[in-house]
C-alpha cells in the first residue's frame, strides 16, 4: 500500500484584495473618498502532497506565492479556495492539537521575546506546548549541542547577532518536536558558515526525529544540501514537482560543453557552433541545446584542433536561478 | 486546570522579567495612572473652594471636599488596577505581521496579553504603593471601610478589570479590518472617561448622561467598585450593579468571540 501523505494540497488558492492608488497628495485625497481595490492572486490552485519524513524544497522567485502557501498550511491565513490537510487537520481551523504538532520558522520574524534571554521564551514554550520535563531537557541538550547554543541562552535576545538569533529561533521552534516543520528562508541574512551549520542541523534533526520539512530558500546550497525533491511555483502556479536532478532536464534543456583548443584564434571560432557563455584564453564554455549536443560535439572534434572537451549538465544553482529570473513556462 | 496554571505562571514570569528591563518606562506609565484622577480631584476641589459649599445633584445629595477626595483616591487605585492598553499593541502587531508568531502557538494570544497586563499591574502597583499611602496620609479622605463592602468590592473590581480588558480587546480586533484602531480607541477612552466616572462621580452627571452612564458597560468598569468600596451604593442597588456588570461581560464575550472568528479570516499576515 502506498504511504499516506502527511501534507496534501488540492487546488489551494489565495487572493488578496489590495487597496491601490497613485503617488502624490492629490491621489491620496481622492482615495479618501473613493477607494480602488485590486485583486492579487497570490496562489492560484496549487496541488501537491508530501510524505512523512520528506524534506521538500519549495522554490520560486519573490512573489511566487511560497510564503502565502506556507502561511495557509500553518493556519495563519484562510485560503480563498481549495483544500489542504496537514496531519489530518484543516490548518486554518487552528485547532490546538494541530498547532502543537507543527512549527513555522520565518527568517524575518521572531517568536523569541526581544528583551530577555531565549531560555525564558523556551520555558514558556515548554508550558504552552505541554512538553514533559524529561523530554524538554533531552531535546534542549540535543539542540544546545547541535546548534552550539550554550553561551547564547543566557543573553538577552536583542544582544545576539542575526545568526545566533536564528539558531535560537530554530531551537524554540523545535523544542516540542513538531512532526511537520515549515521553514521559510531559515538562513536569510546569515553568513556562509552559519548557513552551513543550520543546514547540517536541519538534516540531522530530520534524520533523528523523522520530521517532515517543507523549506523555502533563496540560497540554492540549502536546497541542494537538504532536498531530494523540489516543488517550484511561479506566479502562484505549480511549475514543477519532482526530483531535484530532473529539474534541469525540464527547466534548462541544454548542456554545457567546456573545451580547450590550441590557440586563442581557434577559441574565437567556437562561437559558430553555439552560444559561448565564457571565454578565457584558449578555454571556452559553450551552451548547447540538449538534443543537438552530440552532433555539435562530433563536429567540434572533427573540425577544430581540440585539446580537451567535457560535457556537463548545468549546475542546479544556475537552473534554479534561471527559474527565478525568467519563470520558465512549461 | 494544571495546564492553565503552568501556562499563566510561565508567561507571568517572562512578562515580569520583560517589564523589569524597562524601569523608567514603568515609572512613566505608573505616573500616568495617578495623574488623571488627581487632576479631576484638583478641579472639583477648586470648584468647591470657589462656591464655598459642596456640590448638590438633582437627587439632593451633596458632595463635599472629603467625598471627592475619597472618591478620586480610590478611583486612582482601582483605575490603575483595571487599565488596559492592548488595543494599541494589538493593532501594531496586526499591521506589521508580528501577530503571526503568536498565532502559531496552540494558545489564544489573549492569554499572553492578559499575563502581560497582570505583570504590568503587579510591578507598577509595587512601585506606586508608597505614593498611594503618601497621598492617603496627606489628603486624609473620609473613608469608613466595612467588612462587607470590602468583601463585595473585590469581586466587583475583578469583574471591572476583566470587563474593561475584554471590551478593549474586542476593539483591538477591529484592527484585522482597519489595521489602525487609534481613533476608535481614543473614542472609547473619551466615552469611558465620562461614563465610568473618571471625570465626575456618576451621581453628578446631568440628567440623561447619568442614566446612560448607569446602564452603560463603563460604570461596571470604573465607578461601581469604587462606590462599593466607599459604601455609597444603596443596598438595593448592589445586586443590579453586579447584574449589569455580568450582563455586559457576557455581551463582551459574545462580541469578542464573533469579532475574533470573523477577524482571523481577514488577517493577511502582512510582510513576508
Amino acid at each position: 500500500m502506498a504511504e499516506q501523505a502527511i501534507i496534501t494540497l488540492d487546488n489551494l488558492q489565495k487572493t488578496f484584495r489590495v487597496h491601490e492608488r497613485e503617488a502624490g497628495a492629490g491621489a491620496s485625497m481622492r482615495s479618501l473618498f473613493k477607494r480602488t481595490y485590486k485583486d492579487v492572486k497570490a496562489v492560484e490552485g496549487v496541488t501537491f502532497s508530501v510524505l512523512p519524513g520528506e524534506v521538500v524544497g519549495f522554490l520560486g522567485p519573490n512573489g511566487a506565492g511560497k510564503t502565502t502557501t506556507l502561511k495557509m498550511l500553518s493556519g495563519l491565513l484562510h485560503p480563498t479556495g481549495g483544500e489542504a490537510r496537514v496531519l489530518g487537520h484543516i490548518p486554518w481551523k487552528r485547532e490546538p492539537d494541530y498547532l502543537r504538532r507543527i512549527s513555522l520558522v520565518m527568517g524575518n520574524r521572531n517568536q523569541l521575546m526581544w528583551d530577555i534571554p531565549a531560555m525564558d521564551s523556551f520555558l514558556v514554550n515548554q508550558a504552552i506546548y505541554q512538553v514533559p520535563e524529561k523530554q524538554f531537557r533531552e531535546t534542549l541538550d540535543e539542540l544546545i549541542e547541535l546548534l552550539d547554543l550554550s553561551l547564547l541562552l543566557k543573553k538577552p535576545v536583542r544582544g545576539l547577532s542575526l545568526g545566533e538569533r536564528m539558531k535560537c529561533e530554530l531551537a524554540a521552534a523545535l523544542l516540542h518536536l513538531p512532526s511537520v516543520l515549515f521553514l521559510d528562508e531559515p538562513t536569510l541574512g546569515v553568513d556562509v558558515t552559519m548557513q552551513g551549520r543550520i543546514r547540517q542541523f536541519i538534516a540531522s534533526h530530520n534524520a533523528r526525529h523523522g520530521a517532515t520539512v517543507l523549506l523555502t530558500s533563496h540560497y540554492m546550497a540549502d536546497v541542494t544540501a537538504l532536498c531530494k525533491r523540489v516543488i517550484v511555483i511561479h506566479q502562484g502556479k505549480l511549475l514543477y514537482d519532482g526530483a531535484l536532478e530532473a529539474l534541469s532536464d525540464l527547466i534548462a534543456p541544454f548542456k554545457l560543453v567546456r573545451l580547450d583548443v590550441v590557440t586563442e584564434e581557434i577559441a574565437a571560432r567556437v562561437k559558430d557552433y553555439g552560444e559561448v557563455t565564457e571565454i578565457e584564453g584558449t578555454k571556452v564554455s559553450l551552451r548547447l541545446p540538449r538534443n543537438e549536443t552530440s552532433a555539435v560535439v562530433a563536429r567540434l572534434l572533427s573540425e577544430l584542433p581540440v585539446v580537451d572537451l567535457t560535457v556537463e549538465d548545468p549546475p542546479i544553482e544556475a537552473v534554479i536561478e534561471q527559474v527565478f529570473k525568467e519563470g520558465v513556462e512549461r | 486546570m494544571l495546564y492553565w496554571l503552568n501556562v499563566y505562571r510561565a508567561n507571568l514570569k517572562m512578562a515580569i522579567a520583560q517589564m523589569l528591563q524597562y524601569r523608567f518606562a514603568i515609572l512613566i506609565w505608573a505616573v500616568w495612572g495617578f495623574v488623571g484622577p488627581l487632576i479631576s480631584l484638583a478641579v472639583w476641589n477648586a470648584a468647591i473652594a470657589a462656591r464655598g459649599v459642596g456640590i448638590t445633584n438633582a437627587a439632593g445629595r451633596t458632595f463635599g471636599r472629603s467625598d471627592f477626595t475619597a472618591y478620586f483616591l480610590v478611583f486612582m487605585i482601582f483605575g490603575h488596577l483595571t487599565m488596559s492598553w492592548d488595543a494599541f499593541e494589538f493593532a501594531f502587531r496586526v499591521r506589521d505581521g508580528n501577530l503571526s508568531p503568536r498565532l502559531l502557538k496552540p494558545l489564544h494570544p489573549i492569554h499572553t496579553d492578559v499575563t502581560s497586563n497582570i505583570a504590568f499591574k503587579l510591578t507598577t502597583s509595587a512601585m506606586l504603593l508608597p505614593v498611594w499611602i503618601l497621598l492617603f496620609v496627606l489628603l486624609k479622605p473620609a473613608i469608613t471601610v466595612s467588612g462587607w463592602s470590602l468583601l463585595l468590592t473585590l469581586p466587583a473590581l475583578i469583574i471591572a478589570g476583566i470587563l474593561r480588558y475584554l471590551w478593549q480587546y474586542s476593539l483591538a480586533i477591529i484592527a484585522f479590518w482597519t489595521t489602525r484602531v487609534e481613533a476608535i480607541n481614543q473614542l472609547f477612552f473619551t466615552v469611558d472617561a465620562f461614563f465610568s466616572g473618571r471625570i465626575a462621580p456618576i451621581a453628578l452627571l446631568p440628567g440623561w448622561m447619568g442614566i446612560v452612564a448607569y446602564y452603560s458597560p463603563f460604570r461596571g468598569m470604573g465607578a461601581f467598585p469604587v462606590e462599593l468600596a466607599l459604601g455609597r451604593v444603596p443596598a438595593d442597588q448592589i445586586l443590579p450593579g453586579f447584574a449589569l456588570q455580568i450582563a455586559w461581560l457576557a455581551v463582551g464575550l459574545v462580541v469578542f468571540r464573533l469579532l475574533w472568528s470573523a477577524g482571523i479570516k481577514q488577517y493577511s499576515a502582512v510582510g513576508a
